[in-house]
């Protein structure tokens, strides 16, 4: 920490007050002088002109609206880990929330004095009618709370004037994160007068949110934001936001998107830039900076169905065959860390990580060893064969137009066939992608970030549950993993206290390193580079207090309610 | 009159065709229909997907004659669904068209211009300096795919040198006005992906054109235009360029479609954000909808140009009126 | 369109075929010599074959093997610079060579094939089947190529066997036309009339008296359509939309663009892949340019000041 505390020093207007890897919200960064003005522009690449469109529920539209205009009861820091081993909450629209009954009891307090855009006033009304338009609507309920396995949402329900309690069928502590952090709550006098069996089709054009930003202006190319002048967190002395307005322009590819943040016209970047050193931050070092935080796998995922791979050897082999940095470095060019078979993202998780059971690192003469003792033998061309005959060469699929994955593929091909082992990559369009990784009609697949459901959570275990919970069979699990204790750990980790938790994930990890059920290969990031010469209050390694990219949401909404302008 | 009875009877015929071309290859492969809506909304859970499947309408068993003529019945009335972000595609195309037919029309106009003038020049003075180097060049560069010119462009005048945009239609500082300033930036932009257009495309009409004019040049009536005394220009421009040019007509209408086809590339590659490029993103997205009404349209502008032109040949040439 | 180099034999087919053979390559040869454009053209098409027959006689570097450094340039060791991911960027453009050339290969001559049936099958039988085949022919020329292969190749399994189905079904009416204007002029030939008293069955007439009789225009036809051919693969790939995991000039400069190669410096990864495509094409495109001087005397360049032989 202290290392880094000199670094950000050096850094001319970016001092943060960071202290001891806690962030708070209230404290006014150094440098900051309490004034409102500036213009912050975003440089995120979606491939599309703008719908002008902002249902906060559409997934496929709504990082222009969440976190921007439409807010969460409490915001949850992923990137961060306190000692107890829980995740920093802060209250937003709520001021505090409390677990009861065994954790199937969740009662939430609202925060008042806080209004709409329309100038109407915030209640719990608002909190009710959300979850129950999602009840009515699974259009809604992205997340799948009033149908999850074992402990879905029974009811919502107003309590005195400024409560509402959620009931839970069971132990689901780890849906907090859910509930709380990923649901935009919307407000009834507007929703409850549309067609409510046809909320998803609402195409919201003016939003009228709680949030830190009004839509001013919208066309195909750029939408405009005004800052709100009557956000809730403005105090007198301390306006929140501080940026006066926003610029999102819409970008069909990634090269004029990132040419913007190379020229300097954009100051919040949301991409993988190639050479960044040398083509962004060489322009000017003194205020360009980068950070990509890990929070996912990018795994190989292989299809538990397949007689071949159904044997633990093969699995072995693979994940003992390839060099997970020299993947990293080569085919994300270095952007991604490499990850390991325990499936905890590092430095991320680190709290959850116990080093001792990462036994299955690189050791290409090891996996030779392995699939020999297995009874395989290497055929006249160089690819092991069992004793029917049946050789090791497999297709793996991925997703059309990650080019950084289909270069990861083309490393890991390489050093699969230098232990024997024949892959050949497919590249699919996502819809048919989607399609094969639910139903299992792949041998091999190269999947994880920019999948297509939310694995993302502030421990590993909403990633680990996704992809290894016997239910998630035919959505998520995509190696069709079926393990009845394992299951029975991550049930246990619903109802267990954060230091039983942990004990609960070291076990999940014993089960990655023994079972192999899927091989991690690196680590997806948030993508996310910044100026701080006109703008300061940034997220960083040092201060992580939300996730950065501008496409994290609810975490954009935070990290504007931190930006502010530096004269 | 029989003429043009036969030439509206394909008109209709290919327009059938490409609406049944458009209907019938998705549906052939199967699993594809969902494919739109999961590819766009990531994120969410199955049940929702699920839930979104039906309120599209979509893997709902219908008949599929029925559905058929439903399309059919649809594209009639102009209503062609909604893209996978539930945006109206007519809107969307009519959104972008403008950028398109802009970039197309003025560069094919050009090109045609420009190669017309250089076929006519040079087949007159056959075996001159002109002739002997410019149309075989003009050919070649023809030959290049559209996007390696547009690439050496982008190389040479927008990395290297620097004078000229990497891509896009207009800059972000400039809000879109009828002002002279955002006309300005408009045409800047347009000038590299235009200018790939008109390079790769002027040798196909330079190549057809001095064919013909060649062709021309050999009958009697120019030989007796000679004989009589009149000056070159007037011989060149009135006798022979003017039938030379009438069997271009029809030419240039079908090399429309091989323009607006490598209009996708060149919008691909500037990142213009035409409908060209609006093709692309609705491939790789599988956006049914869209994707079948940008190909309605483009062949709908093929056939209307084609039409335009066969039309323009028989009131302009009498000998296609016998046939 | 243009005169056949082969004159058609106005007599039975029994002229010895070998005799046929050879003074036809004759004849050939001194065409292709005399011709400057021809010559050029040639020079290009027999390398690039040369380079997919025999790869590894050129470059010794695996094309997929990424174990060199990233994203270098040029240098001796590694004449185009690496990709970047470290793999040697001139062994991938002289190993990617032989599936493109087999691609463009394939796909003309099935294309020109389908296209010379169909064609010469409405200028013989003529009546109900030419209007018909002629209005399949024409809606095929009118449908826009690079829209329809994109809607195809966007919904077939991606790799070569499918990029060589969806550019047949594009491309093949592109020279129907001719073909079947050609087959009109042969249709009343004397020895197709013999032919037919003779008995044989159409198809029989169709593929073994008429076709071979078509050879210059065909070979005219398949050039012609090579040209468009490599251009749209090439296309297709860079979009995308083809294999890519299958070593081809077109992914490779997929993986150049998608990496951003000619913003961060990388030129000839992109450059090169480019500039081999636009070479195929001007190779096929000077071939059939000189072919139609070749064929049609009228077009062949007039030579001044050369004075050759006296008057």
């Amino acid at each position: 920490m202290r290392g880094r505390r000199v670094l950000t020093l050096i850094v001319a207007f970016c001092a943060l007050a960071a202290a001891g890897g806690q962030a708070t919200i209230a404290t006014s960064a150094a440098g900051n002088t309490e004034k409102v003005g500036g213009k912050l522009v975003i440089a995120n690449e979606t491939g599309a002109t703008w719908t002008c469109q902002f249902n906060p529920f559409n997934s496929a539209l709504n990082f222009a609206s969440m976190g921007f205009v439409y807010e969460p009861l409490e915001f949850v820091d992923i990137l961060e880990t306190k000692s107890n081993g829980t995740s920093p909450v802060t209250p937003w629209l709520a001021t505090g929330s409390t677990w009861s009954n065994n954790d199937t009891t969740l009662t939430f307090t609202i925060r008042s004095g806080v209004k709409w855009s329309d100038g109407k006033p915030f209640t719990a009304n608002d909190v009710v009618y959300t979850f129950d338009a999602m009840k009515a609507n699974a259009t809604l309920d992205v997340d799948a709370l009033w149908s999850v396995h074992g402990g879905a949402l029974t009811n919502v329900a107003l309590q005195g004037a400024n409560q509402v309690v959620f009931t839970f069928s069971g132990p689901v502590e780890p849906y907090f994160y859910y509930v709380a952090d990923q649901t935009p709550i919307i407000p009834q006098h507007i929703w409850a007068s549309l067609d409510q069996s046809n909320l998803i089709s609402y195409s919201d054009p003016n939003p009228v949110g709680t949030g830190p930003y009004l839509v001013k202006s919208c066309s195909l190319d750029n939408i405009k934001y005004l800052r709100n002048s009557h956000y809730w967190q403005s105090k007198p002395g301390h306006p929140v936001p501080q940026i006066e307005e926003l610029d999102y322009p819409a970008f069909l590819s990634s090269t004029p998107c990132n040419l913007e943040l190379i020229q300097g016209q954009a100051q919040w970047g949301g991409q993988p830039l190639p050479n960044i050193k040398t083509s962004y931050v060489a322009k000017d070092p003194a205020f360009r900076h980068y950070w990509f935080p890990p929070v996912e796998d990018v795994s190989i995922f292989p299809n538990l169905a397949n007689p071949l791979l159904s044997k633990l050897a093969v699995r072995q082999a693979i994940s003992l065959a390839i060099s997970r940095p020299d993947i990293a470095k080569r085919g994300e060019s270095g952007y991604e860390p490499p990850a390991n078979q325990t499936g905890v993202v590092l430095p991320t998780f680190k709290k959850w990580y116990e080093p001792s059971l990462n036994t299955v690192t690189y050791d290409p003469s090891k996996a030779d060893q392995i699939l020999e003792a297995a009874g395989f033998k290497k055929g006249s061309n160089g690819i092991y064969q069992d004793a029917q005959g049946q050789q090791l060469s497999f297709t793996i699929i991925t997703v059309s137009g990650f080019a950084d994955w289909d270069s990861s593929l083309q490393v890991i091909t390489q050093e699969l066939k230098a232990v024997g082992i024949q892959i050949t990559a497919e590249d699919e369009n996502s819809g048919p992608y989607v399609t094969a990784l639910e139903s299992g009609s792949f041998q091999l697949a190269y999947a994880g970030g920019g999948g297509p459901y939310p694995v993302d959570g502030p421990s590993p275990y909403y990633e680990l549950r996704g992809l290894l919970f016997s239910g998630n069979i035919g959505s998520t699990d995509y190696s069709r993993y079926s393990s009845p204790s394992t299951d029975a750990l991550f049930n246990a980790y619903g109802a267990a206290t954060p230091a039983q938790q942990v004990t609960i994930m070291h076990q999940i990890e014993k089960v990655m390193v023994d079972d192999i059920p899927f091989i991690p290969v690196t680590e997806g990031v948030s993508w996310f580079e910044y100026e701080n010469q006109h703008i300061g209050g940034w997220p960083t390694a040092a201060n992580p207090y939300a996730q950065p990219a501008v496409y994290n949401l609810p975490d954009d909404g935070i990290i504007l309610t931190h930006l502010y302008p530096i004269s | 009159m029989r003429y043009i009875v036969r030439r509206l009877g394909l008109f209709l015929v290919t327009l059938w065709a490409a609406l049944t071309v458009n209907f019938i290859i998705p549906r052939a492969i199967p699993g594809n229909e969902a494919s739109a809506v999961l590819a766009t909304y990531h994120g969410i859970s199955p049940a929702a997907l699920h839930a979104l499947e039906i309120e599209f309408g979509v893997n709902v068993h219908q008949n599929v004659i029925l559905t058929y003529f439903q399309y059919l019945g649809n594209c009639f009335t102009g209503q062609f669904g909604l893209t996978a972000q539930r945006v109206p595609v007519l809107t969307e195309i009519l959104n972008k068209a403008p950028w398109t037919i802009g970039l197309v029309g003025i560069t094919t106009i050009l090109a045609f211009l420009a190669g017309t003038i250089v076929g006519v020049v040079s087949a007159w003075w056959r075996g001159g300096r002109l002739d002997s180097f410019l149309p075989p060049l003009l050919f070649i560069v023809a030959s290049f795919p559209l996007f390696f010119v547009g690439l050496i462009l982008i190389f040479i005048f927008a990395v290297f040198l620097n004078w000229l945009p990497l891509g896009s239609n207009y800059s972000m500082a400039v809000a879109p006005s009828l002002s002279p300033s955002f006309i300005g930036d408009v045409l800047v932009h347009a000038i590299l992906p235009g200018a790939t257009l008109t390079i790769v495309t002027t040798g196909l009409w330079v190549y057809s054109m001095r064919n013909n004019m060649i062709t021309t040049i050999s009958e009697d009536y120019v030989k007796m235009a000679r004989a009589k005394g009149l000056s070159s220009w007037r011989i060149m421009l009135d006798y022979a360029a003017r039938n030379a040019i009438l069997p271009n007509l029809t030419g240039f209408a079908m090399q429309l479609g091989y323009v607006l086809g490598g209009s996708i590339l060149v919008e691909y590659t500037f990142s213009y954000p035409g409908l060209g490029y609006l093709f692309y993103t609705s491939s790789t997205d599988h956006d049914l909808a869209l994707m079948q009404g940008l190909f309605l349209f483009y062949t709908l502008a093929v056939l209307v140009c084609v039409l335009i032109a066969d039309f323009a040949t028989a009131v302009l040439d009498p000998r296609t009126r016998e046939a | 369109m243009s005169v056949p180099l082969i004159s058609a034999a106005e007599t039975t087919p029994n002229v010895a075929a070998s005799q046929r053979l050879v003074g036809a390559l004759r004849n050939l040869l001194r065409a292709i010599l005399g011709n400057r454009k021809a010559t050029a053209g040639v020079l290009i098409l027999l390398i690039l074959a040369f380079v997919a027959a025999f790869p590894g006689l050129i470059a010794h570097d695996n094309p997929q093997a990424a174990i060199y450094g990233v994203n270098l340039g040029s240098s001796s060791r590694h004449l185009l610079g690496t990709t970047t991911v470290g793999q040697d960027v001139f062994s991938q453009l002289i190993w990617g060579t032989r599936l493109t050339v087999i691609i463009v290969v394939v796909v003309s001559a099935i294309a020109t094939f389908i296209s010379m049936i169909i064609g010469v099958t409405a200028a013989y039988v003529g009546g109900f089947t030419d209007r018909w085949l002629s209005l399949l022919t024409d809606v095929f020329l009118i449908l826009p190529t690079l829209p329809l292969l994109i809607v195809l190749a966007s919904y077939l399994p991606s790799g070569a066997m499918s990029m060589i189905i969806v550019l047949c079904i594009t491309c093949w009416a592109f020279q129907a036309r001719q073909l079947r204007s050609q087959g009109m002029s042969l249709r009343s030939r004397d020895f197709l009339l013999a032919a037919r008293i003779r008995g044989e069955r159409t198809s029989y007439i169709i593929l073994a008296e008429i076709v071979p009789n078509m050879t210059s225009l065909l070979v005219a036809s398949f050039l012609g359509l090579a040209v468009f051919v490599v251009g749209f693969a090439a296309g297709l790939q860079f979009l995308g939309l083809g294999n890519s995991s299958q070593m081809t000039w077109g992914t490779m400069l997929y993986y150049a663009e998608s990496n951003g190669a000619l913003e961060s410096g990388n030129i000839w990864w992109i450059l090169a892949p480019g500039f081999a495509v636009a070479l195929m094409g001007a190779g096929f495109a000077l071939v059939n340019y000189a072919f139609d001087e070749i064929g049609n005397p009228a077009l062949r360049p007039v030579r001044k000041r050369r004075a050759r032989t006296p008057a």
